[in-house]
């Protein structure tokens, strides 16, 4: 068991809305969001003793700032020790937690701010955003000289999962439906106006049998949080959300050599973490599952049990994971709906989870959340990442 | 708009055995002496058991295609002229797995393990990737 379960909690959540905002630099989704952590969490900003920034991608220049300090210096933190970048792609958000939980066990920090900001909507073009996601991440000598690129690799896993269980494309299709019902409760979210599986069909064939309407699009944004000790939690106005369980598998570089590219580590990582937490996702009142392609939010949600493998795009399509489901599943709309921010598209997802622990989400509140479970994968698909959160320490 | 130059292997040194023999029409992969399984792509220790005793064997240029797609549009910008060009990853025979694309197929008949073989395609004088085709009948 590892030393986080119960011991740490997230106390303050921040976020400012996604989309393209060409007159705001990018200090400012970072800032802004950390403001609002902030005070969400009910502290003094001096009270923050380590600061974490998790890596930007649209601007080396912009993440040299973040790397030395400017988000100290610009919310004036006096009494923060220690400002370092923890990055891993798309899986930050876990790895961050887990990081930040550390340091706060570890008695090396008392306060953690973490904060992601990103501008992949207005500070590249769209091409360049194509041609920064034919080569971040993707092997120099053994992919990019072949065309690969992320649409390619989400289409390959697509391709091997529908041969092995006879998922169809109207089913993956409602896995974009069943997001897109809950970004158009949430404000921050970019594509609000109500989506059919007949409107995904219609969509470009991007890479066979990918759509456009299948695929995540770029954007400005940013999130933060702030994590401290279980003990200091329960001084502060927010619900503790506590870390009861984690796991991670680590399973590529090179996404070609996945044994498996349609389930990767996903049941490892989840079998693991929900042992930790002496639950089971019958357990789950809400599920964040990372969602960059509609095929890994279903293989993540098949592989961390909450049903059995091929059976996830019928649950999609009759409703379990909408508003008013069995399952709430992507609550804030997920990289497909709300849209995608870089590291920030999970980094969303885990302030969506506390979110709704806290009993904060608004129109899109789970009656009564308890229990949270949240994924995160970075790369190409490179590591499973889940973690369980809850408001009670059992 | 110019055509974009195609992206060139960024090699690792100890890959270069590799290049070398696609460019003369060859495929080898690394096996390692000790535990005997096959190697791809080239390391500088056997991944399975940490040895340093590897060679290099030739491999027989056949496999399946473990997956594939068809990429019709939003390409990189050196591949913009290609479409629609087909990713696959092959697994070959003798275990390990590539990515590559497939070449003088119909595209809508490719499936899932799909047996193919390994033809070469120049991309200058330096370098010529393995690439694979459908297996006739």
């Amino acid at each position: 068991m590892s030393k986080l379960k119960e011991k740490v909690a997230i106390v303050g959540i921040g976020e400012v809305p996604t989309g393209r905002f060409p007159e705001t630099a990018a200090i400012y989704h970072a800032i802004e969001s950390a403001k609002l952590a902030i005070r969400d969490a009910g502290i003094h900003k001096d009270e923050i003793d380590f600061c974490m920034p998790t890596a930007s991608l649209f601007s080396p220049q912009f993440n040299t700032e973040l790397v030395t300090c400017r988000v100290v210096e610009e919310l004036g933190l006096k009494n923060c020790k220690k400002n370092c970048q923890v990055f891993s792609g798309g899986s930050s958000s876990s790895c961050g937690l887990q990081m930040a939980g550390s340091l706060v066990t570890s008695g090396v920090a008392r306060t953690v701010l973490f904060v992601h900001s990103d501008r992949l909507g207005t500070g590249v073009t769209a091409q360049g955003g194509i041609d920064l996601f034919s080569t971040a991440g993707i092997s120099a000598e053994w992919e990019v000289p072949f065309g690969q690129h992320y649409s390619s690799i989400a289409a390959l896993s697509t391709t091997r999962y529908k041969y092995e269980t006879g998922c169809s494309d109207e089913q993956l299709a409602s896995v974009c439906v069943s997001n897109r019902k809950w970004a158009e409760m949430n404000p921050n979210a970019f594509f609000r106006k109500p989506l059919t599986i007949e409107e995904v069909m219609a969509s470009k064939m991007l890479s066979t049998p990918l759509r456009a309407k299948m695929s995540n699009m770029l954007f400005d944004g940013g999130a933060a949080f702030i994590l401290t000790s279980a003990e200091r939690a329960k001084d502060l106005p927010n619900r503790p959300v506590y870390i009861l369980g984690e796991s991670g598998v680590v399973t590529h570089f090179v996404y070609s050599q996945e044994p498996d590219v349609s389930r990767f580590g996903w049941a490892k990582a989840a079998k693991e973490a929900f042992e930790e937490a002496d639950l089971t996702p019958k357990d789950v009142d809400v599920a964040e599952i990372y969602d960059s392609y509609p095929i890994y939010q279903l293989i993540g949600f098949e592989e961390l049990g909450f049903c059995e493998r091929g059976e996830g795009g019928e649950i999609f399509m009759k409703g379990d994971t909408w508003p008013g489901g069995k399952i709430p599943t992507t609550t804030d709309g997920g990289m497909l709906s709300k849209g995608h921010i870089g590291a920030g598209g999970a980094v969303s997802l885990l302030v969506e989870a506390a979110r709704q622990l806290m009993g904060k989400a608004g129109k899109r509140q789970v009656e009564g959340a308890k229990i949270a479970v949240e994924t995160a994968t970075g790369g190409t698909y490179m590591d499973a990442q889940v973690t369980i959160l809850g408001t009670e320490i059992p | 708009m110019d055509k974009a130059t195609k992206p060139i292997p960024i090699v690792n040194p100890w890959a270069r055995p590799f290049w070398d023999a696609a460019r003369e029409g060859r495929l080898i992969i690394q096996k390692c002496k000790e535990c005997n399984k096959n190697i791809f792509y080239p390391r500088i220790a056997c991944p399975y058991c940490f040895s340093d005793e590897l060679e290099w064997v030739e491999a027989s240029g056949k496999g399946t295609i473990y997956s594939f797609t068809v990429v019709e549009n939003n390409a990189p910008s050196a591949f913009i002229q290609d479409m629609p060009y087909v990713v696959a990853i092959v697994k070959l025979e003798e275990g390990v797995q590539m990515l590559s694309n497939i070449v003088g197929c119909d595209t809508r008949e490719l499936k899932c393990d799909t047996p193919v073989e390994v033809t070469f395609e120049k991309l200058n004088d330096e370098f010529t990737l393995p690439k694979f085709r459908p297996v006739k009948d």
